[in-house]
């Protein structure tokens, strides 16, 4: 029987010929990513050095650090985290990255997306790095184990394989795919596995729209979430790459503990509901609710794909008075080339408001919402509470939704507009 | 089974509650507008209110929880179990959980058991123990009992130490001492 690209990926990060699901190993993740947030970097770091006497990191190109929160700062305290990661990362020569845009995205641009490496990370949604055939897992805080050991001990995981099929009709996006999934196979079908994304329509996909399927993947209850590497991805990822390996893919005979297949030529565009990421709902069902705040952006959603529905939608037309449209695409070489096609100009001249990347609109930290109001968002939650007050509600859709109920104050459809 | 050899804490009390919602958020224990609460005997004293208001009252130490499928979905909080414990709850018990909350939790050293079952085996306030040599979950009110999932490695490692930090310490002193023996001259 064959290997998964997962089993194949961790037998050579364990320095084993081969690993099978259910295996418990020790791997040495290849890169070991984090960002700086109060409470995770910043205790890593202590520990390391209070705890285990590390004073310097042994290989600092294994490593790479991400400002992307807290961006731009809002207090001294704020300012005092950066100041310290800022001087951790000199000291242990591990490369930093401020100011790139949201670290998930920035990771897969600077050459941490390297089609067969193992990569760790607190945050799950480092799970978009699969879209090149890279194995990238949230750890939460046993990441810390990637800080002050070599390897990390983990459970070698079984894969559930989703084949898509058919083309998307217009309106209907990535964010779409994703959380039709959910509804189609449970928020808990590929729990503690791997969302391996395959079939016909995969190569037909754009890079971006496999980076927000797989960025998403814990919804699912899934570890992490990986597409076969093709020629499209490898042309991208491969001269970025900074190590060099050969790309590995799932033999045809693998074993899968599910298999799935999607049409994605019926698909609609999806509202998911607050407050939890599992109630996916068609965009019908909402049509009419009055909104707010409209968000497009995050490591989710917020590249060129969805700025240029946004753009379409929105181009000749104006956002309703009342109503604030925050658009914040996902990395500064992605704002760069927005500018550059004409979208930032579109955007800016509908009365959207055009901000530089951050994470911080994703989880409330600016742009908060008071009780009783609601947003349509790309970001990547709607949990009570997400975007300020725990009495503000967040439907979830995708970017060109967003613009479309920008316009009318209210939950819209975007076809009419397309 | 690698939980024979280790000396798991134990897990023997009544059923305090059962959570029977599936993909249940957890953050809904304490509020999620007291999410940012960092003392623990305030957090204990908001914790349960939507569910039992007297849940602080009638918890007992070594007390247990039970939880549906999917415990813990969402983007979970430490505060929800960080009230528990400090309650006297020893640990939960559910038919499975959620990645993120299971991996969060396992790192504070607080016991996790998969047993895909329990919601039909125990009524709450029943007696209940994990017998983690034998891989069941005993219910000595009803005398039965019901096999549980056995844990990966590391996660059981993780609670027999005590949490991430004590069990990333014995990691690397063992792996001091293999490096020492290696390095023994001429046996």
């Amino acid at each position: 029987m064959g290997y998964t690209i997962t089993e194949k990926i961790l037998a050579r990060a364990a320095g084993l010929p081969a690993v099978r699901a259910g295996q418990d190993i020790k791997a040495k993740p290849d890169f070991v990513l984090a960002y700086d947030f109060p409470g995770y970097t910043d205790v890593y770091f202590k520990t390391m050095k209070e705890d285990f006497g590390i004073e310097r990191v042994a290989e600092p190109e294994r490593f790479g650090i991400f400002i992307d929160h807290m961006v731009p700062t809002a207090t001294a305290k704020e300012e005092e985290l950066h100041i310290n990661t800022r001087s951790w990362c000199a000291e242990n020569n591990v490369p930093l990255f401020e100011r790139h845009g949201i670290g998930h995205q920035v990771a897969a641009e600077v050459g941490y997306a390297t089609p067969g490496a193992f990569v760790v990370h607190f945050d799950g949604h480092v799970s978009q790095l699969g879209t090149f055939g890279t194995l990238a897992i949230g750890l939460r805080r046993n990441v810390m184990e990637a800080f002050v050991s070599d390897t990390v001990s983990i459970r070698v995981p079984d894969t559930v394989r989703v084949n898509l099929r058919g083309s998307l009709r217009p309106g209907v996006m990535a964010r779409d795919v994703f959380h039709h999934l959910v509804r189609r196979l449970g928020p808990s079908s590929c729990r503690f596995q791997v969302l391996e994304l395959g079939g016909p329509s995969v190569a037909a996909m754009s890079t971006e729209g496999l980076q927000t399927i797989t960025g998403l993947a814990m919804f699912t209850g899934a570890l992490t979430a990986i597409v076969n590497p093709d020629p499209v991805r490898l042309d991208y990822a491969l001269p970025r790459a900074r190590k060099t390996l050969e790309p590995v893919s799932s033999d045809p005979d693998a074993h899968y503990s599910a298999v799935h297949d999607i049409d994605l030529s019926d698909l609609e565009p999806i509202v998911v509901a607050p407050p939890t990421p599992a109630d996916t709902r068609d965009l019908t069902e909402f049509l009419g609710l009055e909104i707010n705040a409209g968000y497009l952006g995050s490591c989710a959603s917020g590249r060129l794909e969805d700025l240029r529905a946004a753009a379409k939608v929105l181009e000749g037309r104006r956002v309703k008075t009342g109503v604030s449209l925050h658009i914040v695409p996902t990395s500064q070489e992605l704002m760069a080339a927005a500018a550059r096609e004409g979208l930032v100009s579109t955007l800016v001249e509908a009365g959207a408001f055009v901000s530089s990347p951050s994470c911080d609109y994703c989880f409330g930290r600016i742009a908060t919402m008071t009780a009783g109001q609601r947003a349509v968002s790309t970001g990547t939650l709607n949990v009570r509470g997400r975007m300020g007050s725990p009495d503000s509600e967040i439907y979830l859709c995708n970017a060109a939704v967003v613009a479309a109920s920008a316009i009318e104050g209210r939950i819209a459809d975007p076809r009419p507009y397309l | 089974m690698t939980e024979t050899t280790l000396n798991m804490p134990a897990m023997k009390g009544r059923v305090a509650f059962i959570f029977d919602e599936v993909n249940f958020d957890v953050d809904q224990i304490v509020g999620v507008k007291n999410i940012k609460i960092t003392d623990v005997a305030e957090l204990a004293q908001v914790a349960m209110q939507a569910y039992d208001p007297d849940f602080a009252k009638s918890v007992r130490p070594g007390d247990l929880l039970v939880g549906a499928d999917n415990f813990g979905y969402g983007h979970p909080h430490y505060p929800p179990m960080k009230a528990m414990r400090h309650l006297g709850v020893t640990g939960v018990i559910a038919e499975s959980f959620s990645p993120g909350y299971w991996r969060g939790e396992v790192s504070m050293g607080f016991p996790q058991v998969s047993c895909p079952g329990i919601l039909g085996f125990v009524r709450r306030w029943d007696e209940i123990e994990v017998d983690w040599a034998a891989g069941v979950v005993r219910n000595h009110t009803q005398g039965t009992e019901i096999p549980f999932e056995p844990l990966p490695q590391a996660d059981a490692e993780m609670i027999e130490a005590g949490g991430l930090v004590p069990f990333l310490k014995r990691q690397a002193a063992q792996q001091r001492e293999q490096k020492d023996h290696a390095h023994v001259p001429g046996i």
